[in-house]
C-alpha cells in the first residue's frame, strides 16, 4: 500500500511537473533565450570566427526557438507543397543561413542596444507574440516574435522589426521566382554575401 | 492664396468622385495564419507602372549610394549628433499644425490634443522646437497624421503605387497627399524667397534626416532577393504599421 502511495505521488508531481512546463509562457522561454544569443554574439570568440563558423554557431544556436521549415514554408506559399522534402529541407536550411547573416550584420550596432521585454499577446492556446525593445543610446527599434506552440515549446516563425513582418517581406519576394529557381536564387544570394563580407574583414 | 484653395477643393472633389469603389482593407491579426496567405494592400493597390518604377528605383538607389549617403556621412561627422536630432525636432515641431488639421480630419480628437500639447510645450519649453520636451519628460510622443492617411480615412484609395525621383516609395493619393501637406501648409517653405531656396531647405532637411539613420537601407538591400519587391512591401507594412493609434507597440508595453 505504502509502495502503490509512493508511486501514486510520483505520478502526480511528474504530471504536474510536465503540466507546468507545458503552462510556462512564451516570455518565459524567450527571455533565457535571447540573453544566450546575445551573449553568443557578445563573446569575443564569436567575433574573431571566420564568416561560415558564425554563421553556423548562431543558426544552431536560434534553431532552438526559430521554426525555419516553418518560416519558409510561409516564404513559399503555395508551392511548398511542390517541392520534395529534400528540397524543403534545403530550402529551409539555406534561408535560415540567410536569416543568420542578418545577426551578423547587425552585430556591432545591436550588441550595445539593451533588450526590455514587453507584453506577450497570445490568440488561442498556442500563438503568441512576444514584444520587446531594442533601446540604444538614440534610437529604440520594437521587435516582435511571432510564435507557435510546438509541444512544449515556444518557436518563433516569423519576427517583426518595426511592424514589418519580414516572412511577408520575403514572400513578397519569392513570388515573382519560379518554383525550379527557389533554391538556386538561395544558393547564388549566399555566395554573393559570403564573397561580400570575405572581402570587407 | 484663394485660388490655391479653390484648387485644393477642387482637387479634393476629384479624389471623392474617384474613390466611388471604396474598398477598406481589413486588418488582419499576424497571429492568424491567413495573414501570410495574401498580401491584401499589393493586391489591391496595383502596379502598373512598374517598368518605370523599377527605372526611378535603380536611379534612386544611385543617387542615395553615390550622392545622398556620402553626403550625409561627411555632414553627421561634422555635425555632432545632438545638433542634428535638434534640427530634426525643429522641423518636425513647424509640422505639427499640419498634424494637428489633419488628425481633427481623422476625428482622432484625444490625438488632436495630444498634437496641441506638443506644439504648445515644444515651441515654449523646448526653444521653438528644437528639443522634444514634451516626448521626453511630459510622455507625448510623437502623433502621426498626415493628408493621405486623412484621404484613406474617408475612403480613397490608393490609386497605384509609384516610385518617385528622391522621395521614393508612395501611391498617387500619398503622393497628392505629401506635397499638399509639405509644400501648401508647412510655413518653412513659404519663408523661401524661390523654388531654389525650397529645394535648398528640403534637401537640407532629407540629408538631416539620413544622416541619423545612416547604415539602415544598406543592411536591409544586401539581405534582399529582390530589393525593388522588399522596399515595395516594406512601404505598405511599415505605414499599415504607424496608422493603427490603437494597438501600436510602444515603449510603455511594459510587463
Amino acid at each position: 500500500m505504502k509502495t502503490a502511495l509512493r508511486f501514486l505521488l510520483i505520478f502526480l508531481t511528474l504530471s504536474f511537473a510536465t503540466q507546468v512546463a507545458a503552462a510556462q509562457n512564451p516570455t518565459e522561454q524567450v527571455k533565457p533565450f535571447i540573453n544566450r544569443v546575445v551573449a553568443e554574439l557578445k563573446d569575443p570568440s564569436f567575433r574573431r570566427d571566420t564568416v561560415d563558423n558564425r554563421i553556423e554557431r548562431i543558426v544552431t544556436l536560434v534553431s532552438e526557438h526559430f521554426d525555419f521549415e516553418e518560416m519558409s514554408k510561409r516564404v513559399v506559399g503555395r508551392s511548398w507543397q511542390t517541392l520534395s522534402p529534400a528540397q524543403q529541407e534545403q530550402f529551409a536550411h539555406l534561408f535560415a543561413q540567410l536569416l543568420g547573416h542578418v545577426y551578423i550584420d547587425k552585430v556591432d550596432a545591436y550588441v550595445e542596444m539593451k533588450i526590455e521585454f514587453g507584453k506577450e499577446r497570445l490568440a488561442g492556446s498556442s500563438r503568441a507574440e512576444v514584444k520587446t525593445m531594442f533601446v540604444g543610446p538614440t534610437k529604440t527599434i520594437p521587435v516582435s516574435y511571432i510564435m507557435m506552440l510546438k509541444g512544449n515549446k515556444w518557436m518563433a516563425y516569423d519576427v517583426t522589426v518595426e511592424g514589418i513582418s519580414l516572412i511577408r517581406n520575403y514572400m513578397e519576394q519569392f513570388k515573382g521566382i519560379a518554383q525550379d529557381q527557389l533554391i538556386p536564387v538561395l544558393e547564388k544570394k549566399m555566395k554573393e554575401l559570403k564573397a561580400d563580407k570575405k572581402a570587407k574583414n | 492664396m484663394k485660388r490655391l484653395s479653390l484648387h485644393t477643393a477642387l482637387f479634393f472633389l476629384l479624389f471623392i468622385i474617384l474613390a466611388a469603389n471604396v474598398v477598406r482593407a481589413e486588418d488582419i491579426d499576424i497571429l492568424d495564419d491567413s495573414f501570410y496567405e495574401d498580401s491584401p494592400k499589393e493586391e489591391i493597390t496595383p502596379d502598373p507602372f512598374e517598368g518605370f518604377n523599377r527605372l526611378m528605383f535603380t536611379f534612386n538607389d544611385v543617387t542615395y549610394t553615390w550622392v545622398m549617403e556620402p553626403v550625409a556621412s561627411n555632414y553627421s561627422e561634422i555635425i555632432p549628433e545632438d545638433i542634428r536630432q535638434a534640427a530634426d525636432n525643429f522641423c518636425y515641431n513647424l509640422q505639427e499644425p499640419v498634424r494637428f488639421v489633419n488628425t481633427l480630419l481623422q476625428l482622432r480628437f484625444a490625438d488632436a490634443g495630444k498634437v496641441l500639447t506638443r506644439f504648445a510645450i515644444n515651441t515654449i519649453g523646448g526653444v521653438g522646437g528644437l528639443g522634444d520636451v514634451a516626448g521626453r519628460e511630459f510622455g507625448f510622443k510623437r502623433v502621426d497624421a498626415g493628408l493621405g492617411e486623412t484621404l484613406e480615412y474617408w475612403g480613397v484609395t490608393d490609386g497605384f503605387y509609384l516610385v518617385v525621383p528622391l522621395l521614393g516609395a508612395t501611391t498617387f493619393r500619398e503622393l497628392f497627399g505629401t506635397t499638399v501637406d509639405g509644400l501648401s501648409m508647412t510655413p518653412y517653405y513659404f519663408l523661401a524667397n524661390s523654388w531654389q531656396e525650397g529645394a535648398m531647405i528640403y534637401t537640407g532637411r532629407r540629408v538631416n534626416s539620413l544622416s541619423l539613420h545612416l547604415g539602415d537601407y544598406e543592411g536591409m538591400k544586401a539581405l534582399t532577393i529582390d530589393p525593388y519587391r522588399a522596399l515595395r512591401d516594406s512601404y505598405f507594412q511599415y505605414r499599415d504599421q504607424t496608422r493603427q493609434h490603437h494597438a501600436r507597440p510602444s515603449a510603455n508595453d511594459k510587463l
